[in-house]
């Protein structure tokens, strides 16, 4: 073999990966599509984005307005606002504060404007609570947002690039939340390939909305009140409509992102030793890793396991889910959330993915970590060997469906 | 569009066009329909107009889809106004400065109800005065109650009126027991405010000679303006602009302005005529005794000492109102 020599080193292209947070790699998002108005208003875990655009606009490394308001509510009234008037806008929140915005967030969505909105997602209160919990961001889950789940911190800023393409495309016009899990992508430092702004100017032009509020297009008259006998089930219809159509563009989205950047993703679905699975574990966001390494482990036990990870949770990709989860013996739930008092009282992804499977329905169970509290390895492992007994002998520990896995107390 | 002053000396300048026009369904009478069309005949065509949830978002823009606004309208929520204005201009500076729209003075002018800057929208407001947005003007319409809901007390009610929140009843006979708040006060209390000022619809030329100066002030501005409503006062329709100007004259509602740092009263009502001459004829205060109406004259007085102070000092007074006596109820 020849000994490589230092033109040919020249010659390999090295990608410019550095460790940055998942805060840090959203904001070197926000920058290169060259957004114009920004409204930050501190809540942990999401805060670090905010500062990280602060300190880019303030060392001039791009040009937007960034507004410090006096609240969430003000937060996202002050981009809906921005977006109306023509402007490419970015905010975020976590936990109690995204709740807090939830009047301002409902009506983008009703308004179809493409606001980009980081869910930086956090335990609700009470009690005050630093911990990853998906129920702030699954609030969201009937609002007619697009919702999609990052992974890591790459992954987050690929998607914060990929959610301005698909919300302001002419065919969606919907805003667009990017869920980080709080913590385990917001401060954690992983390297991550930034595109330039060049690389990704075809992919993502400017924004060019039909009808901006400006004098400048003449008058417009937008969310007037009206009678419901009017407009109001056709206006919902066409939210709905736009919800449909975002399937298509998702898809043409990411696909064309591949193009432009290098980075392969399947839209909607990510799978991992699934093609010869006997039982998978299904779950969104930055813990897939954790229970990749599970699968890992169980599997040399004899364990036939894989794990299916959702991307997006609205639109919920039913139509792949199905698909991918079709062979299986048994599905467990890697579940972040819970809706209190819900059939099977599960978790929200679980009554998702239960209903998306409701044709070809599979025995499932649902792994709770609730609260906020860490899981650890172990947890995930646990939750594969329950599944795997379930799926054997059709018994689980107690003949529960549904497990508290992180609960230190009795579970009753 | 310059951006140079265009003070309104007579009637005769007031422009024909309208941008409020017809398309409503506001009441006879309807004290801030007459404010809407006043403010935005003196804003003009290059202006973008934001309105929170109040009467004025029900009223408008309403049954068979029709609009009354001949110039960009957008409905924000009851406590959104200040963010609206802020989020709106913040949009056209960024598109300005980064060349994708053409350079231009556009005027953002949200109108808040009571309700939606003196209550829920408080703390946005005053955010958005905290800015340096040049040709962002917050009016404040100010009728004195949740007036599309069903006339419920909000903290600009004055002292003593009936609603349906704070009703005269038995045992509380009074109604509203809280004083009036001070919108315009605690705005130009704001640090880098450049202009605030208060109105009512008498004098007309004074509404608009406001409404040109805030604009032209080169920062945030705010003018808080009386409008009687005949739903909520009990008032007949016709009487709309004569209570606004009873209100000046009865030395009840104050015309004054803060240009730059410097007070300044625009009306000085002399001789000063008694509040019973305002208050008799609205039916909100139709449970209040003769003694009730002259202690409120009493208080009234004492404040324009202050008024009148402030005005010759050309400074802000806070706080500007003596406590209040209490009442025999």
């Amino acid at each position: 073999m020849k000994a490589l020599t230092r033109t040919d080193l020249e010659a390999v292209q090295i990608p410019r990966r550095r460790p940055i947070t998942g805060a840090r790699a959203i904001a070197e998002a926000v920058k290169i599509a060259d957004v114009d108005v920004i409204a930050a208003y501190p809540i942990r875990p999401y805060t670090g984005v905010m500062n990280a655009l602060a300190e880019m606009i303030a060392n001039g490394e791009f040009t937007a307005e960034i507004i410090v308001a006096d609240s969430e509510h003000s937060q996202f009234e002050i981009v809906k606002h921005a977006s109306a008037a023509g402007a490419r806008t970015f905010v975020g929140s976590s936990g109690v504060g995204l709740i807090y915005a939830a009047e301002a967030i409902v009506v983008t969505a009703m308004d179809q404007l493409p606001v980009v909105a980081i869910a930086g997602c956090r335990a609700l209160d009470d009690p005050g609570n630093f911990g990853m919990e998906w129920n702030d961001t699954l609030f969201f889950r009937d609002s007619g947002w697009l919702i999609s789940w990052a992974k890591d911190p790459q992954e987050a800023l690929d998607m914060t690039l990929v959610a301005y393409r698909v919300a302001e495309d002419r065919r969606v016009m919907l805003p667009h939340f990017i869920a980080v899990d709080g913590a385990t992508i917001t401060h954690i430092a992983a390297p991550v390939d930034t595109p330039s702004k060049k690389d990704v100017a075809e992919f993502l032009p400017p924004y060019r909305p039909h009808y901006t509020l400006d004098p400048a297009q003449g008058p417009v008259t937008k969310a007037q009140h009206i009678a419901p006998s009017l407009i109001g089930p056709e206006q919902r219809k066409h939210v709905d409509v736009a919800m449909k159509r975002s399937r298509e563009v998702i898809a043409e989205a990411w696909r064309d992102y591949a193009n432009y950047v290098g980075r392969t993703y399947d839209p909607f679905i990510e799978t991992f030793r699934m093609d010869d699975a006997e039982i998978a574990l299904v779950t969104m966001g930055a813990y897939t890793i954790n229970a990749l390494h599970a699968v890992n482990e169980v599997r040399r036990d004899g364990i036939k396991a894989g794990v299916v990870r959702l991307r997006y949770f609205r639109p919920l990709p039913a139509w792949d889910l199905k698909k991918v989860l079709s062979g299986v013996e048994g599905i467990g739930v890697l579940d972040f959330s819970y809706s209190f008092g819900s059939p099977d009282s599960a978790g929200v992804l679980f009554n998702e993915v239960r209903a998306a499977t409701y044709d070809d329905p599979k025995p499932a169970l649902d792994f709770l970590f609730l609260g906020g509290r860490e899981p650890k390895p172990a947890d995930f492992v646990k939750a594969l060997k329950i599944l795997h007994d379930y799926v054997r002998t059709g018994d689980t520990p107690g003949g529960k469906r549904v497990f508290w896995l992180t609960l230190r107390g009795e579970d009753i | 569009m310059s951006s140079e002053r265009r003070q309104f000396k007579s009637v005769k300048e007031i422009p024909p066009e309208d941008y409020y026009t017809s398309g409503r369904r506001t009441c006879a009478g309807c004290g801030p329909a007459l404010a809407y069309r006043l403010v935005l005949k003196a804003a003009g065509v290059n202006t973008v107009v934001l309105g929170p949830t109040g009467c004025m978002y029900v009223a408008n823009a309403h049954q068979f889809l029709t609009s009354p606004y001949a110039v960009p309208w957008f409905h924000t929520q009851l406590g959104g106004g200040g963010a609206a204005g802020a989020g709106t201009a913040a949009a056209f500076r960024a598109l300005m400065k980064k060349g994708k729209r053409r350079l231009e003075d556009v005027n953002v002018v949200v109108f808040g109800g009571d309700g939606g800057f003196a209550d829920i929208g408080f703390a946005g407001l005053s955010m958005g005065m905290s800015y340096d947005y040049p040709r962002l003007l917050y009016v404040l319409y100010d009728n004195e109650s949740y007036a599309n809901t069903g006339i419920q007390a909000s903290s600009t009610t004055p002292w003593g009126a009936t609603t349906t929140f704070t009703p005269s009843g038995k045992v509380r006979r009074i109604g509203n027991e809280r004083m009036k708040k001070n919108v315009a006060l605690i705005m130009a209390t704001h640090p880098g405010v450049r202009y605030v000022a208060t109105a009512t619809l008498w004098p007309p030329l004074d509404l608009m000679n406001k409404v040109d100066k805030a604009l032209g002030s080169g920062g945030p501005s705010f003018i808080h303006v009386l409008v009687p409503c005949p739903k909520g006062w009990f008032t007949p329709p016709d009487l709309t602009v004569e209570l606004s100007r009873l209100a000046v004259e009865t030395g009840l509602w104050v015309l004054w302005e803060y240009e730059n740092g410097r007070f300044r009263l625009t009306y000085k009502p002399s001789p000063r005529k008694h509040v019973k001459n305002y208050m008799q004829l609205q039916g909100r205060f139709a449970h209040l005794s003769a003694s009730e109406i002259d202690m409120i004259e009493e208080v009234t007085g004492r404040e324009w000492e202050i008024w009148a102070e402030m005005d010759r000092t050309g400074k802000l007074i806070v706080p500007w109102v003596p406590p209040l006596k209490s009442v025999e109820g």
